[in-house]
């Protein structure tokens, strides 16, 4: 996208960034739903914050999300063990159950548990966010085009979009990990392998909300006064198809979590000495009869996190869509 | 509500792809009645083999475990490791030089023509002469005439045939090598002496493709159908009514059953979807005790665990001194103890205990040491980063990751464990110059002889043609193999060798970690296994149950 704003602006110094800054705002101002109380399409965002903050499964997510995060930045407020540092790993206490040091016990290869599922929580967070991002900035921008101007390039996008859909995510991450492995950081693998195969889901949210936006009378009047496309796009089309692409992108968070331990556990996401939770399970997967609790631990990790960031998407779904309520 | 159905549809789409992937390592079950009859075949677990089944062309051991029901070779092993013959009536020498192989009468092939003479003669020159490119030809070395049909690379052949093979008649093989071997006997039994019958070579001279996906042999069984290597996940053989040695006494069909995992196929044993697993992964001998009782085995196996040193391929390696550090910072006792659950034993020696010619504790550098460990590696200046190759269809993933630990902790570098689909996939990207790290490699010996741990991975010989894939070379070294080759008594040949062992454990090319035990399991359905000295099944011992 060029910069198509500026010449149709009509008075008002606009730039890039305030235009993404004005997605929210203006939906957020008290003073507005003060004023006018009955403002329809502006008190989307405050009704649905007054909504979420009533909901403890949306509470309880949040908490869990930001221990996640804190976890995920400084590990080491969690743990003084930093499982990088082979010396903390001791082969001869393999499969220790847990004692006071070690409160999960230790893996195959003597290491402590703990201090390993702790940091396994920043590959996940980390693929998961970058992923999520990657695919609603360019599943989000496409699908915005492609909704606004239908004919050739919506059929075109479209048809590109189903060919990504017909690949099964994981078989195809499977696919992309495998060929590229090694020639590339394993981490920076997963995600564009994830994000690859993600971004047609938004795309097809985004562009059915600006489809159904672009018919209504204030997308008319702003095209009657002259607004260019850019203009009517990203200033009304996009804070009013915005709620639907929130949700599902919340709800896939979970999900690329939940696939990057699936491919790691399948050996061809996270490598050794980076540590994942899915790598983890792969690796007590062997023993689990005999020591269990090396593949427990991360796995229930791995699950709450999931959990924590589907509850979210969900809470916030039942908040912004209102036709629930 | 189309959000959460999307999102429930990618979950489920996602599930689905992981069964498939998880299944994607099998073999596919009940093929083993395709080929006839009703009888439920005994199944055996292998890894894919790495080339067509060409006896000349198999250097490594899953193929050979097929080969080695397909064909009889000319010498088995009895208990005291000595060679007996089986294939051959008589093998004879007397001065080590020339040698008198008489063939037993009664042997046909599986297409029902007897075998000859030249039937050996024309594999082993097949095998021998240089364009053919036969991964065996190194065995053939010690030929008169080898030189002729192999000069080297990068020279022609100036013969077809090697002049030490003179058939005497069509039951009498006479082998002239160009200096005494006292071991040739002992070597008989390898998969590349096997004979190849006239059939298997096509209007070039070359063994056909055909041949190399349904071998003909003169052993035990007969291939009931080609094997396509990559597509096919079992191969079917049934026992051939001609042939003269010992049979099984209650079945007649086998089935080999390819698998890209050994948990995998632990699983399918337990299941009793597989009746012989001879390659028990790690993880599982701890349980495999309890859960399979007295039909778990665990026997002294000749074969050595190293990690190998590229030294043809990184001048980083070049310094013996940071081998050596490399050497004493693995805790080679806890591993074999935790990670192998006490099924191997630490190496202290080039030479397996199972074979004359062991010294326990001869090697020094093999001994934990963490502390000179670090000391030799900081003032040889080891390479800050290290990489370490496995293969990781073998169930080498757990040690090598406990080396990794152990080398990062006690040198204070990076280490990074590099899985490989396959072996041949890490010599492929050592070849293409894409890897260059460290690499792990294993060797189960051919003929039970102290020689068999030196010359086919260490001599200069081997780089071309043998198993040498660190490239290491030491004219000293080939100097007293061949010294011990060439002595007539067994005691004074052992002293060379040894002596040749002493210049391994000082440069140390590979870094010996441990001795194998053999492990293997069976379903309840068959009793009796037991495995030869190459570790291969003795097929006409077992009996179903």
């Amino acid at each position: 996208m060029s910069n198509p704003t500026q010449p149709v602006g009509p008075g008002l110094p606009e730039t890039q960034t305030m235009v993404t800054d004005q997605v929210v705002p203006p939906a957020q101002e008290g003073q507005r739903k003060g004023k006018q109380k009955g403002g329809k399409p502006a008190s989307l965002w405050t009704d649905a914050w007054y909504d979420l903050r009533r909901r403890p499964m949306f509470i309880l997510s949040l908490i869990i999300i930001a221990v996640l995060l804190v976890m995920s930045f400084w590990p080491s407020l969690f743990t003084s063990i930093d499982p990088f540092n082979a010396r903390t790993c001791d082969l001869s206490t393999a499969r220790q159950l847990p004692s006071a040091g070690h409160m999960f016990g230790k893996d195959n290869l003597g290491c402590d548990v703990y201090a390993r599922t702790i940091y396994g929580a920043r590959n996940s967070i980390v693929i998961g966010v970058f992923t999520t991002l990657i695919t609603a900035l360019l599943g989000g921008l496409l699908g915005i085009i492609s909704g606004y101007f239908s004919g050739a390039i919506d059929v075109i996008s479209s048809r590109v979009t189903e060919i990504f859909f017909a690949i099964p995510p994981i078989l195809g991450a499977l696919l992309i990990a495998a060929t590229f492995r090694g020639r590339a950081n394993s981490i920076m693998l997963v995600i564009l392998a994830l994000a690859l195969l993600g971004w047609p889901m938004t795309f097809r949210i985004m562009r059915a909300a600006v489809i159904t936006a672009k018919s209504q009378d204030f997308v008319v009047a702003a095209k009657a006064l002259g607004a260019g496309a850019g203009r009517i796009m990203f200033r009304h089309l996009l804070p009013n198809s915005l709620a639907p692409v929130i949700v599902v992108s919340t709800i896939n968070l979970g999900g690329f979590i939940a696939a990057e331990a699936a491919l790691s556990f399948l050996g061809v996401g996270v490598q050794s000495p980076d540590i994942s939770w899915g790598l983890m399970i792969a690796d007590a997967r062997n023993r689990f009869l005999d020591a269990p609790l090396p593949l427990v631990f991360p796995a229930v990790f791995l699950s709450i996190t999931v959990l924590a960031f589907i509850m979210m998407g969900d809470a916030v779904r039942d908040a912004l869509d209102p036709k629930l309520r | 509500m189309r959000v959460t159905k999307g999102a429930q549809i990618v979950a489920g789409t996602a599930l689905l792809a992981l069964a498939v992937a998880a299944c994607g390592g099998g073999a596919s079950d009940g093929g083993g009645t395709a080929a006839g009859g009703s009888e439920t075949p005994v199944r055996m677990e292998i890894g894919e083999p790495q080339e067509l089944l060409v006896p000349q062309n198999t250097t490594e051991t899953e193929g050979s475990e097929v080969l080695a029901a397909v064909f009889s070779p000319l010498v088995g092993y009895d208990e005291n490791k000595q060679p007996v013959e089986e294939a051959a009536e008589s093998i004879t020498t007397s001065d080590s030089k020339v040698w008198t192989i008489k063939l037993k009468p009664g042997y046909t092939w599986h297409d029902g023509t007897p075998v000859t003479a030249e039937d050996y003669k024309r594999a082993w020159d097949f095998a021998a002469y240089q364009d053919n490119a036969m991964s065996s030809s190194y065995f053939f070395g010690r030929v008169d005439g080898y030189n002729d049909v192999h000069p080297g690379e990068g020279k022609t052949p100036t013969a077809k045939e090697m002049k030490g093979l003179k058939v005497v008649d069509d039951n009498t093989l006479e082998v002239t090598l160009s200096a005494p071997f006292s071991q040739f006997k002992t070597m008989l039994g390898y998969t590349a002496f096997y004979p190849l019958p006239k059939s298997a070579f096509g209007p070039d001279g070359k063994v056909t493709q055909e041949y190399g996906e349904k071998p003909i042999g003169q052993g035990l069984f007969k291939l009931d159908k080609p094997y396509k290597k990559g597509t096919d996940q079992t191969i079917e053989l049934s026992v051939y009514d001609k042939f003269t040695g010992a049979k099984p006494k209650n079945w007649t069909k086998l089935q080999f059953k390819v698998y890209t995992s050994s948990e995998t196929a632990y699983n399918d044993l337990q299941a009793e979807n597989l009746d012989i697993h001879d390659s028990l992964p790690a993880s599982a001998i701890a349980g495999a005790k309890a859960a399979l009782g007295d039909r778990y085995h665990d026997e002294p196996d000749a074969s050595v665990g190293y990690i190998g040193v590229p030294l043809k391929y990184n001048p980083e390696f070049n310094n013996p001194d940071i081998r050596k550090a490399i050497s004493m910072a693995i805790d080679r006792k806890t591993i074999t103890e935790t990670v192998f659950s006490g099924t191997r034993a630490p190496a202290d020696d080039f030479i397996n205990p199972a074979i004359p010619g062991y010294r326990q504790g001869a090697c020094d550098a093999c001994t934990y040491n963490p502390a000179e460990a670090k000391k030799l590696y900081e003032s040889a200046k080891g390479p800050k980063t290290l990489e370490l190759g496995y293969n990781a269809d073998g169930g080498h993933k757990e040690w090598i990751e406990a080396v990794a630990n152990n080398l990062r902790a006690n040198l204070g570098i990076e280490v990074s464990p590099k899985p490989f689909e396959k072996f041949q996939g890490i010599l492929d990207a050592l070849d293409a110059k894409e890897y260059k790290g460290l690499f792990r490699m294993g060797w189960s010996i051919d003929y039970p002889s102290p020689e068999n741990y030196l010359t086919p991975i260490f001599g200069t010989g081997a780089i071309e043609t043998g198993s040498n894939y660190g490239g290491y070379s030491n004219k000293e070294f080939d100097a007293l193999v061949a010294k011990g080759d060439q002595a007539t008594d067994p005691a004074e040949g052992l002293k060379f060798y040894q002596q040749a062992d002493d210049i391994l454990i000082k440069e140390l090319p590979y870094i010996p970690v441990y001795f194998y035990r053999s492990n293997f399991g069976n379903s309840t359905k068959v009793k009796n296994v037991k495995l030869n000295l190459l570790n291969q099944v003795e097929w006409a011992d077992i009996e179903k149950a």
